[in-house]
């Protein structure tokens, strides 16, 4: 596994947009990370700044995919966004809350598993924002119905969204990226991603029985609140959810064939958008297309341009060279150590601008070790595959470290507080961090097992 | 006519509430005040500070607001149980009037017209308004009803101007 260093594919001189660039990037960053201005606001207004600056042309940053905005994310985002808006307010979320608090039949316990599975699988076919967003409310009635602590539960749902979210391409941001920059199918994250998230939602559930298993305890007389719940009276739109529920099962197929056809994700959410927009009769496309949370969207395009400015400027390269020169070029060295490394800083970082980041580095590392090799074969090097999986893992689990770690911790910590249940920084940590350094444990023994000794 | 013409005047120990009382002091306070000329019992009044300085407004939907749980949404409305707004009324009844209160307020100027009165009622969705003087201070609240009977006024004797 181990390669000879490559010298540096491009040759690069620390000038002044060298450090213009880094400067830029590194304040914009601490900027995001302190939170003081909103991140969107950061990431727009560094990025116009890395081309008012002459960093990258206006060119790059809108038509260069290395060196600018990454449409494709941009554009699967909008659309999936788009889908999930016109599904949110028909009540099918709630209605399969209720409907799985009920299969609990009102058991606390059993409530909490069931939940912890309709939320991972809901977060991978979806996002988890939405999931977390539109259940954790269920979760707050169901604890006040049962009159037992809700925060558990909210915190345990934000853990396994997170988990969930892992198992796919669009189910977590990191991962979207990720494919777009590697070029990887729908199908190679179920084939690589779901068998290992699929392990880990089983240890997560053991340990969560485990903990949980004696400590909650609810009233014969208050299960029945739950059980004379009629989870029918949740759904506000029945055809709307029919009409949904089938452009969903369109976008999923595509998903899973759009390989085979060559069309790229992004493809396949724009059309659902235009399908389902089509089929729903709204007459108010101004209402569905202002509820995309542009926020988010403006905050990538803004992190690719930043991104770009420091690509482009040598520095992604110099990190780069420097990461293989720690692990003098062993590949398993380098997954191993990106793994835990994502982890960790997913935890303590958004997550979406530290794989910004990591993407190019990874490609640029590829040239540095391969520097024959182009496109798609050397994006998809074999020996480079462990790496990828090893990027998305970490980023993706990582962000159980921490309140902050992921949108979803963020959501569930929110709504708590609004509801009078505050969820303290390290009461979060209590909870996440033993499960990431779980998660992140069996996903190094998975990568270890399957692309290092099994290599299949 | 102007703001001052129409609305119920406020004083520090009637016609308002303070920070530091609790929802049940208010909902007794909201019983017992009595409008000039109209009615007994108010859904909504001013909370002023020790000095005097409008702070806030509660209204009974501040008070619904307290009773209801933050999480429930439109989805969720019929998924209750018999006996669940007993206890959260007599859970959040010591709950203190700040904790509570509207903060964002729209006010009006004592002098302003009533035509820019009835225009903020629509435009934000008003049921009464706090009138402050010149110096900033609260004098005053317009009820929706004051600004509707002022205008029954017009309207009647117009007619009756007509008519005669």
């Amino acid at each position: 596994m181990t390669n000879e260093l490559a010298p540096a594919s491009q040759v690069f001189v620390m000038d002044s947009s060298f450090w213009v660039a880094t400067t830029l990037f590194f304040v914009a960053l601490a900027i995001i990370v302190s939170e003081k201005i909103h991140k969107t606001i950061v990431a727009v207004f560094a990025a116009s700044l890395m081309i008012i600056f002459k960093i990258v042309h206006q060119h790059e940053a809108f038509h260069v995919e290395e060196l600018g905005v990454d449409w494709n994310v941009v554009f699967l985002l909008i659309n999936m966004m788009i889908i999930i808006n016109l599904m949110r307010p028909t009540g099918f979320f709630e209605y399969v809350a209720i409907k799985s608090a009920k299969a609990g039949r009102g058991e606390p316990m059993r409530i909490m598993i069931i939940f912890s599975v309709v939320t991972a699988v809901l977060s991978a076919l979806l996002d988890n924002v939405t999931t977390v967003l539109l259940l954790a409310p269920v979760v707050l009635l169901i604890s006040d119905a049962l009159e037992i602590d809700p925060v558990p539960f909210l915190i345990v749902q934000a853990l396994a969204a997170n988990i969930g979210g892992t198992a796919t391409l669009i189910g977590d941001p990191p991962n979207i990226m990720i494919a777009s920059k590697a070029g990887l199918s729908f199908m190679d994250f179920i084939y690589h991603l779901a068998p290992a998230v699929l392990v880990m939602m089983g240890v997560f559930l053991l340990v969560i029985k485990m903990f949980f298993g004696k400590k909650l305890k609810t009233r014969e007389e208050l299960k029945e609140r739950i059980m004379s719940m009629n989870e029918l009276d949740a759904i506000k739109d029945p055809t709307m959810i029919r009409k949904s529920l089938f452009v969903l099962g369109v976008v999923l197929a595509g998903f899973a064939l759009h390989g085979i056809f060559h069309y790229q994700p992004a493809t396949i959410a724009f059309f659902g958008a235009g399908l389902l927009l089509l089929i729903s009769g709204t007459e108010n496309p101004e209402k569905v297309l202002a509820e995309v949370e542009w926020p988010t969207i403006f905050f990538f395009i803004g992190l690719f341009i930043m991104v770009g400015g420091i690509v482009k400027v040598g520095f992604v390269g110099l990190l780069s060279g420097k990461m293989l020169e720690l692990t003098q070029g062993n590949l398993f060295a380098t997954s191993m150590t990106l793994l835990w490394f994502s982890a960790f800083a997913s935890a303590i970082v958004d997550n979406i601008p530290y794989v910004a980041t990591m993407n190019p580095l990874v490609i640029d590392m590829a040239k540095q070790l391969w520097p024959h090799e182009t496109g798609m074969a050397l994006l998809q090097h074999p020996d480079l595959m462990p790496i990828w999986w090893s990027l998305a893992l970490g980023a993706c689990l990582g962000g159980n470290g921490s309140p902050i770690g992921a949108s979803a911790n963020v959501i569930v910590v929110a709504t708590a507080e609004k509801a009078g249940r505050k969820i303290s920084f390290m009461r979060f940590v209590a909870y996440g961090l033993p499960v990431m350094i779980l998660t992140v444990a069996i996903s190094m023994v998975y990568v270890w097992l399957r692309y290092y000794v099994l290599q299949i | 006519m102007k703001a001052k013409d129409i609305m119920e005047l406020v004083t520090c120990d009637y016609m308002c509430l303070m920070p530091d009382e609790t929802i049940k002091e208010a909902v007794n306070k909201f019983r017992r005040t009595k409008l000039e000329h109209y009615h007994e019992g108010v859904k909504g009044l001013p909370v002023m500070d020790e000095a005097g300085d409008l702070v806030g407004m509660v209204a009974v939907k501040d008070i619904l607001r307290a009773v209801v749980p933050t999480y429930m949404t439109k989805a969720l409305s019929e998924f209750t149980w018999e006996g669940w707004l007993d206890a959260s009324v007599k859970k959040v009844g010591d709950t203190k009037v700040k904790e509570i209160m509207t903060t964002h307020l729209i006010t009006v100027s004592e002098d302003a017209p009533l035509m820019e009165c009835a225009n903020l009622f629509l435009q934000y969705n008003l049921q009464r308004l706090p009138v402050k003087n010149n110096e900033g201070r609260l004098v005053g609240v317009i009820y929706l009803r004051n600004i509707y009977y002022a205008i029954v006024r017009i309207l009647l004797d117009e007619e009756n101007g007509h008519d005669q």
